[in-house]
């Protein structure tokens, strides 16, 4: 280069470097084209709706800011949830802003995918479907998920128009055991629900009711009114089963049996019940024709039988006959494993027995789940397809493909090339992928219909945010491809409209702009037992019970808080949180015993292949003592070939190791299957742990307190400076003391936040979990980072065992203390964490410079560092609260006590001129806990709740004798010795 | 920004100079200052050059960021002039901006609102007709942001309207103003004003997010 080039270029850049840069990037504010009436930008608009990822069909409230869904609550009017939502609801609204989902149909062309209009498609499904009808009656079959009364008699009619048989219900969970053990004692088939708020004393033989069993939300909060801490008791809760699931974790004992032996425990009950003299209310020939059945089971034969250590046995018998109001419930979510039919008949006999009214079985208000047809009619629909030459199948957000294990051979009936597959699903899954044809459809929060979780109660669904894409409404479709309706005039909204008024749930149109303004009508049917003479055949099948599985090594899949049976494993969040027993995130560890693992000379995290007649699979092993020796359980949901980016090649499926006939006497699925080997496969892999420790170390972190010591509270002790006598502190002013204190005291005015948080409550669901990230806009950081402890979880939920009897476990939220002494603000080179005036411990995000020694010196770990900017693909950034700034690669952030809401509330409370009320700042953790174990309030405040609590004698700070000063102050788990 | 600008210019020059002025050889100038003085007399027609790279760049500078034409705003989608509207129509802020008092967001009004009057107000000017392409092919209107705040905080209009603090106090006597300029707020300018009215100063409580 020349002297004359050089110069040229250095001009010509120097002058274009001050002319190109302006000083701010232009930003552009979008005014909108007509304004709606309840849109207010800046302001939430709040939707009721009902969360459909269950079939629970818990109420939701749909917080909408400027068109579009930030956050999901429960609906407090609602009756089945009572405004609280489990992780699973906290993390739907991930569904509506997946990257993944289908926007237009898609035409299967040879193996490429065609995209079409919805026009085009729905004409397509019109031709089709009057060429499958003009053929001849039934050759058109649907396949639907539980839907609502309207949309299942819509489907109905449609079919019937196409001249075809009505659709059948497919749910992966659907209870068959529990369905046909209700026939046979209650003569009724069907689910009932149960009022578990009012027994005395709960046995469970495997229901998992805090997990996914018929309606989580609803037992968990039952669960705890039941097992909550009244005048220094508590009433017991036991746990039968082979594996401690997350239900079990939380039982007063749970009580370790072979596979298949809760029967003869159940049944050995019974024999003591009639022994007892209960039962008398039973017609002479069941009761003795029962006495029969149960005659074989003495003491000594159920604890060789069952393998029910024998004093444990006695202590079931003992408490049961001790109690007044029992429950007894039977096997867990959709199993029909060894004896599951007769472990259900013996619990409903059992509290038939023991309750001649049966007040805790509730016959007018049963779970909709009981409209799901059995496992088996679904396989021999799947047979069917091609025998009866079937040339149109239709599946409703269903994904039978993943479900059923690979020997069903589902794949070959859905590609066996006569028949015309339409799978109205939003995403491309397993069942999706081998369609002809996916007509992606409107989801839940987008569109008009209606579902009853519960008999006897209305509950609307409401579009609750703009479109994001043209999809449907599915009831339109039908209504438009069956009777060629115009939907200017008449629609799916119409048409519910009409079923409302039919079912004389509205009687005018401002009946119907109440009941969806509320989400429903919830004046649930008064429970009345339609008077049943109990069959004399009710215990004809107790006498055929297989021998409990006392040898043999079992491998169970069970059903998944996060994913519950598999729907779920395509949303961030739920992948992210970490599972609430094992702590661990992203994968599935294979659950197996201590002494297991050393007999098959296997560690914790080496990859051991365990392989069934059926299929084999290599997976990580998690040393677990809450297990049959002979168990080992791997849980359902994960391991998907195809279901969008967070979900493939995630984890793994358990299901493909499963037997595929269903069990003969119930028709419902097999969980468990054996015999199974194992071996080690000589590699090991890095897992994604959160935990840190299984135990506590004595740390003093989760403390528990049995009700004695409790009723005769020990003398006040002189206080010291050591862990053992550290006095407890609030973190106010008057919690100074300048023998120990270095800084001065804080002067908080008016305000000062803290938290109570009462561990007796506490069931480690991580719903509180989901809803932080769905609140606070928490990054999402994946496998690789997991492992390498980069997670963003501003609140989790700390899992410990007991180290001397390690199956016993206490689960504690942590979040950020805000410590009135806090550790994090005096090593802050820049003063990033700063302490507010209301006690708030703030991180100043454009501050903070990233030094991470406030993370260093935060003894409970609570602070989480941007190792990188956090990735929202689009349109999952839509879904990111604008009240919470979106943290940037290098800044420290933690919990904030939900800074937004009490900023919301002193707005409110300045333009009212009063103080806040105790009880208006609602952190969104305190909102959706589904047992109440958080209360937030002002401290400063001597009348306020959480203040109140305070005084409660079971009160502690974790670590106080740091002399932190915890704002975040717990109450000890009560635990009972039984 | 523009200091950077103009510092990196002006350094580009000087190198350029001592380059130019030395032969190629910088060091020159270091190592005998004597000769260097008796260098710059002989090189007198590149120096002069190189001045007038130095003038040329410092005017093109002062003409592009001082003049009062170059801080006007950025140019809208539609030449909406807040002095017309109101200044002399006299229409009150909260017509436009409704939800100021009951909300975070003032609120923009929305296409529809434009055309209340413009239906009848010069229906036929081209940029009216713009408007009235908006309405029928129902797209919002991207007005480019004049008013900005980092996105780490949270400004309430509500409050402030509640306290009766006026909108020209932040936002400028905006009725004499055709095109609204650019204006960034900073820290400074909240706490003097919170300051002085004994406001909430605290980070989180009172702006931060």
């Amino acid at each position: 280069m020349d002297r004359r080039t050089f110069l040229k270029i250095a001009g010509t850049g120097s002058l274009s470097i001050a002319a190109g840069c302006t000083s701010e990037a232009e930003k552009t504010l979008f005014s909108l084209v007509q304004a709606p009436d309840d849109m207010v930008t800046g302001k939430a608009a709040w939707y009721a709706s009902t969360c459909r990822e269950c079939p629970a069909g818990c109420g939701i409230l749909a917080k909408n800011r400027e068109g579009r869904i930030i956050k999901i609550e429960g609906n407090p009017l609602h009756p089945i949830n009572k405004g609280k939502l489990c992780i699973r609801g906290q993390s739907a609204l991930q569904r509506i802003y997946h990257p993944d989902r289908i926007k237009t149909p898609l035409l299967k062309d040879k193996d490429s995918w065609r995209p079409l209009s919805f026009s085009k498609a729905i004409q397509l499904l019109k031709e089709k479907t009057l060429a499958a009808s003009k053929k001849g009656p039934n050759r058109i079959r649907m396949l639907t998920e539980v839907v609502g009364e309207s949309l299942l008699s819509l489907f109905s009619k449609s079919l019937h128009k196409w001249q075809s048989a009505g659709p059948l219900v497919f749910e992966p969970y659907a209870y068959e055991s529990l369905k046909r053990a209700n026939k046979e004692v209650f003569g009724l088939e069907g689910l009932v629900s149960y009022n578990m708020e009012d027994a005395d004393l709960l046995i469970s033989c495997g229901a998992d009711f805090l997990e996914t069993w018929l309606s989580p939300v609803e037992y968990a909060r039952k669960f705890k009114v039941m097992h909550a801490l009244k005048s220094g008791q508590k009433n017991l809760f036991f746990h039968v089963s082979p594996y401690q699931s997350l239900t079990g974790a939380n039982a007063d004992l749970w009580m370790s049996c072979h596979p298949g032996g809760e029967t003869a425990i159940v049944l050995g009950l019974i024999k003591e019940a009639l022994r007892d003299g209960k039962g008398q209310h039973l017609p002479e020939s069941v009761r003795l024709s029962l006495a029969r059945a149960v005659a074989a089971y003495t003491s000594t034969r159920i604890a060789g039988l069952s393998g029910i250590r024998t004093e444990h046995y006695k202590t079931l018998v003992y408490r049961l006959m001790d109690s007044r109001k029992p429950l007894i419930l039977g096997s867990g979510s959709g199993s029909a494993d060894a004896n599951a039919l007769q472990t259900n008949i013996a619990a409903n006999l059992l509290n038939l027995i023991l309750d001649p009214d049966l007040t805790l079985l509730d016959f007018a208000n049963r779970h909709r789940v009981e409209t799901a047809a059995s496992r088996s009619q679904v396989l021999n629909f799947f047979q069917a397809l091609e025998k009866d030459s079937v040339d149109l199948l239709l599946i409703n957000n269903s994904n039978p493909v993943f479900a059923f294990p690979p020997e069903n051979r589902l794949k070959d009936a859905l590609q066996n090339g006569s028949v015309f597959v339409v799978s109205f699903s939003n995403f491309m899954d397993e069942t999706s992928r081998l369609a002809d044809l996916i007509f992606p459809m409107g989801l839940p929060l987008e569109t008009w219909d209606e579902y009853e979780g519960k008999s006897g109660i209305g509950s609307t669904l409401q579009p609750a945010m703009g479109r994001l894409n043209e999809t449907p409404n599915i009831g339109d479709v039908f209504l438009e491809s069956a009777f060629e309706i115009d939907l200017s005039e008449n629609n799916f909204k119409t048409y519910l409209f009409a079923h409302f008024m039919r079912k004389g749930i509205i009687g005018d149109e401002k009946g119907w702009v109440q009941t969806v303004r509320q989400g429903g009508t919830f004046s649930p049917t008064a429970s009345d037992r339609p008077d049943r003479s109990v069959p004399d055949s009710a215990a004809d099948l107790l006498h055929s019970i297989s021998k409990p599985l006392d040898k043999e090594l079992v491998f169970t899949a069970a059903p998944s808080i996060r994913f519950f049976d598999g729907r779920g494993a395509n949303l961030p969040w739920l992948c992210e949180i970490p599972d609430p027993l094992t702590k661990i995130a992203w994968q599935t560890p294979l659950l197996m015993h201590p002494k297991t693992l050393a007999s098959h000379k296997l560690n914790h995290g080496d990859v051991a292949n365990i392989r069934s007649k059926w299929g084999s699979v290599e997976a990580p092993v998690y040393e677990y003592e809450g297990l049959h020796p002979n168990v080992m359980v791997m849980s359902i949901g994960q391991g998907h070939g195809s279901y969008g980016r967070y979900a493939e090649n995630v984890g793994l499926n358990p299901v493909q190791l499963l037997s595929p006939k269903p069990e003969p006497l119930s028709g419902g699925p097999r969980f468990a299957v054996h015999p199974v080997s194992i071996h080690n496969t000589g590699l090991s892999m890095a897992m994604a742990h959160t935990d840190g420790s299984r135990i506590q170390h004595g740390r003093k972190i989760a403390l528990s307190v049995s009700p004695d010591a409790l009723k005769h509270g020990k003398p006040h002790k002189k206080h010291g400076l050591t862990m053992h006598d550290f006095p407890f502190t609030l973190p106010l002013p008057e919690g100074y003391d300048p023998k120990r204190d270095f800084y001065p005291p804080h002067d908080h005015d008016t305000y000062r936040w803290g938290m109570v948080v009462d561990l007796d409550k506490c069931i480690g669901c991580a719903a509180c979990t989901a809803a932080c990230y769905a609140e606070n806009n928490l990054g999402v950081v994946g496998l690789k980072q997991m492992i390498e402890g980069r997670e963003m979880a501003w609140l989790r939920v700390e899992r410990y065992h007991d180290p001397v009897r390690m199956e016993k476990i206490m689960f504690l939220p942590m979040l950020c203390q805000h410590c009135d002494n806090a550790p994090c603000e005096s090593v802050c080179p820049v003063y990033a964490p700063h302490h507010s005036k209301e006690g708030l411990n703030n991180q100043i995000y454009n501050r903070c410079i990233g030094t991470r020694f406030c993370s260093q010196n935060c003894p409970y770990k609570v602070r989480r560092f941007n190792w990188f900017d956090s990735q929202w693909p689009a349109p999952l950034h839509l879904q990111l609260n604008p009240d919470v700034t979106v943290r940037s690669k290098g800044v420290m952030e933690k919990c904030s006590f939900c800074v937004q809401r009490i900023k919301q509330a002193h707005g409110i409370a300045k333009n009212e001129k009063r103080m806040i009320l105790d009880g208006e700042v609602v952190p969104a953790c305190v909102q959706t806990c589904p047992t109440g174990v958080f209360t937030f309030g002002n401290l400063m405040d001597k009348t306020s709740r959480a203040r109140q609590m305070v005084e409660d004698p079971r009160r502690y700070q974790v670590m106080g004798y740091l002399n932190t000063k915890p704002a975040v102050i717990y109450l000890k788990k009560v635990v009972q010795d039984i | 920004m523009e200091i950077l600008i103009t510092s990196l210019s002006l350094a580009t020059v000087l190198v350029l100079a001592v380059i130019i002025g030395t032969g190629g050889k910088p060091m020159v100038f270091v190592t005998s200052l004597g000769e260097t003085v008796s260098l710059l007399a002989k090189n007198k027609v590149p120096l002069f050059w190189s001045g007038l790279c130095v003038l040329l760049v410092l005017g093109f500078l002062y003409f592009f960021y001082v003049p009062a034409a170059t801080r006007i705003g950025p140019e809208q989608p539609i030449p909406f002039s807040h002095r017309v509207h109101a200044g002399v129509k006299a229409i009150q802020c909260r017509f436009c901006h409704p939800y100021v008092g009951r909300s975070i967001h003032p609120g923009l009004p929305p296409v529809e609102k434009c055309l209340y009057c413009h239906e009848y107000i010069i229906a036929n000017h081209p940029w009216i007709q713009k408007e009235h392409e908006y309405f029928n092919t129902q797209t919002p209107t991207p007005w480019k942001k004049v008013f900005y705040l980092p996105e780490h905080v949270l400004f309430n209009h509500q409050r402030h309207i509640k306290k009766e603090i006026q909108c020209l106090e932040c936002h400028g006597q905006v009725e004499t103003m055709d095109r609204l300029p650019g204006k960034r707020f900073e820290m400074g300018f909240c706490i003097e004003c919170h300051k002085e009215k004994e406001a909430n100063i605290g980070c989180w409580l009172a702006c931060h997010n």
